[in-house]
């Protein structure tokens, strides 16, 4: 793929619009709120495209691409029964919490709710977390770019990672936040047009399933059993661990997605966030997924376009996305569709920073470090950690370069450290006899709980590490669902458990912390699409009417 | 910065307007697409940018 003038021209243009974005905002800052938390002021239709955005990474546009290339049309299960169902929950009965506890993290939530040593493991947990998948998301976009375009992988690497650095260090989680809505459009804009004119080319629907086998247009068909569907799920380890433990625990807890509605300027828009978010997360897979499927279709008709072989043998999906849009974009498109992939990497990256920020100077650094010092001092603390924390990610992608394996591990790990979280959190928050004593063993026993399952299953020959093999899954995917399974229940029966023996705390204590301690607000005043069941209940609808239709 | 809006929609006015005025001086085409993609998406992100820039207006 070639470049012409008119393509960096449009690169440089949108370099030029985020440091400005970044630039004007600056003047806003003058407190550690203001850097951190934009100072709970942001408008509800801007934090919800920050929310979908923040996650939409380009290891998530790219990655979903070639999973809609392995896997097909089922691929969008990790939006219709996964995020979409999360995202509503969180908005209808988390939000509350979240927001009306007034606390700025999602750690410092559970150091209210609970104690000290829960915070502090979450805290640092997902720290190191963010500061992993932000680096592993630069290595995967270096090695795009010079697979791709021929770019050095240093260059690239480092121009990304200093405009991102340069924008959040001016202006903080606004600026992200900001940014994060003009790279959504871009997103939107840039890849739309490649699955309209892949789609197209490949005959519409209609003409894609007849030429693929009938299981990449579907998406429940065959789910019946694991042997029938190339993920290798069956039905309830597929709704159970993806669409319950999984999608709950990251778009539920995860102070990277949680962060941008708990920055809405009222309780009201913090719940609307995650709703009026899941509008334009219902219809992504048909931007980002439905392309991978045409891509297949393409590579079957002897138009000249065919999915890229790999290295090792077997077809190299990642290279989906790309390939398509050097097939079906002129120079002109074909730098917005770069730039739009640019864009997904810096609103992941932005994100990962901005959570790891916060997390490190109120939970850890003024948690644990330094605990009365003055505003000006965290202000200066968070500036600081911004560049600490670009840092780090960049280490860690010069590291993924070198210890592939390393990166497999960790990813591995924080697997087994994420999959538990939800069930301490709806235990926390709709059980008020759940003690700080409780959530933290659980944690722990769920965390092993998950490393045990990996250790006495197999699958794809992962896992085994324990010995022996109780049971064999048909894919790792399965395999990670059942962990999730087993992780999320082991944590919710043992903090149950624990803190029937322990002290609880006293009512008062709970105050806004836990359901029937809190005023939940009900909006009577506001218009029925600004309250947040009738916004519920349209989603759901919509939500049903997708899957049916592609059943 | 009073509005959003507004560097949006010049962003998108000015990318749509480059990418709409390659498309008609250079008649470019990708290599499996006769149609002209730059002037189609370009007047797209042209009147997105537009549209961004009016409800800014219309608000202010």
């Amino acid at each position: 793929m070639t470049l012409a003038p008119v393509d960096y021209v449009i690169l440089a243009i949108y370099f030029a619009f985020v440091l400005g974005i970044g630039w004007i905002v600056k003047r806003r800052i003058s407190s550690s709120e203001d850097f951190l938390t934009s100072h709970r002021s942001v408008p509800v239709w801007i934090t919800s495209l920050a929310f979908i955005a923040a996650n939409l990474g380009a290891q998530e546009v790219v990655g979903m691409c070639s999973s809609g290339a392995k896997y097909g049309i089922m691929t969008a299960h990790f939006y219709w029964i996964g995020a979409v169902p999360a995202m509503l929950f969180i908005g209808v009965f988390m939000m509350p919490f979240y927001y009306g506890s007034r606390a700025r993290s999602v750690p410092e939530y559970l150091k209210l709710r609970f104690d000290e040593k829960t915070r502090a493991l979450n805290a640092i947990t997902f720290a190191v977390m963010t500061v992993f998948s932000s680096g592993i998301s630069m290595y995967a976009l270096g090695l795009l770019f010079q697979l791709v375009l021929g770019w050095s992988f240093t260059a690239s690497v480092l121009l990304s990672a200093a405009i991102v650095l340069i924008y959040t260090f001016l202006g903080g989680l606004t600026s992200a936040i900001y940014n994060e809505v003009l790279q959504f459009f871009l997103i939107v804009l840039g890849f739309a047009p490649l699955a309209i004119l892949a789609v197209s080319k490949a005959g519409g629907w209609g003409g894609m399933s007849a030429r693929l086998p009938e299981v990449m247009t579907h998406t429940w068909t065959y789910v019946g059993s694991a042997s029938k569907n190339p993920m290798g799920v069956e039905a309830f380890g597929l709704m159970a661990g993806l669409g319950f433990v999984l999608s709950f625990g990251y778009w539920c807890t995860d102070f990277l997605v949680v962060q941008r509605a708990m920055a809405a300027n009222s309780m009201s828009a913090a719940r609307r966030t995650p709703l009026i978010a899941a509008f334009p997360k219902m219809v992504m897979p048909f931007i980002v997924i439905v392309p991978g499927i045409a891509a297949v279709a393409l590579s079957h008709m002897s138009v000249g376009y065919a999915i890229p072989p790999k290295a090792g043998g077997g077809l190299d999906y990642d290279q989906a996305l790309t390939t398509l849009m050097a097939q079906f974009y002129p120079s002109g498109m074909l730098g917005v569709g770069l730039t739009a992939l640019m864009a997904s990497f810096m609103s992941g990256m932005a994100g990962n920073v901005t959570a790891f920020n916060t997390v490190w100077t109120y939970d850890l650094y003024q948690g644990h470090i330094r605990k009365n010092a003055p505003d000006s001092h965290y202000l200066w603390v968070a500036r600081v950690t911004t560049v600490v924390g670009v840092a780090l990610s960049l280490a860690t992608a010069y590291l993924a370069s070198h210890f592939n394996n390393i990166m497999d591990f960790l990813q591995l790990v924080f697997g087994f450290v994420n999959a538990p979280l939800f069930a301490t959190f709806l235990l926390g928050m709709f059980w008020k006899r759940t003690t700080g004593h409780g959530a933290f063993t659980g944690l722990l026993s769920g965390t092993a709980a998950a490393a045990a399952t990996h250790g006495l299953t197999l699958a794809e020959n992962k896992g085994r590490w324990l010995g022996s093999v109780i049971h064999e899954f048909p894919s790792t995917m399965a395999q990670n669902f059942w962990i999730a399974i087993f992780a999320w229940s082991t944590c919710f029966v043992v903090t149950i458990l624990v803190s029937l023996a322990s002290r609880p705390k006293r009512d008062e204590e709970l105050r806004d912390l836990v359901y029937g301690l809190t005023d939940i607000p009900h909006d009577r005043d506001l218009p029925w699409y600004k309250r947040p069941l009738p916004l519920a209940a349209i989603v759901s609808v919509a939500l049903i009417g997708l899957n049916l239709l592609f059943w | 910065m009073r509005d959003l809006r507004t560097p949006i929609g010049i962003f998108f006015a000015l990318i749509g307007l480059i990418v709409a005025v390659t498309g008609v001086a250079t008649e470019g085409r990708a290599p499996l697409e006769t149609a002209n993609v730059n002037l189609y998406c370009g007047l797209t992100m042209l009147v997105f940018g537009g549209l961004m820039l009016w409800l800014a207006r219309r608000s202010a």
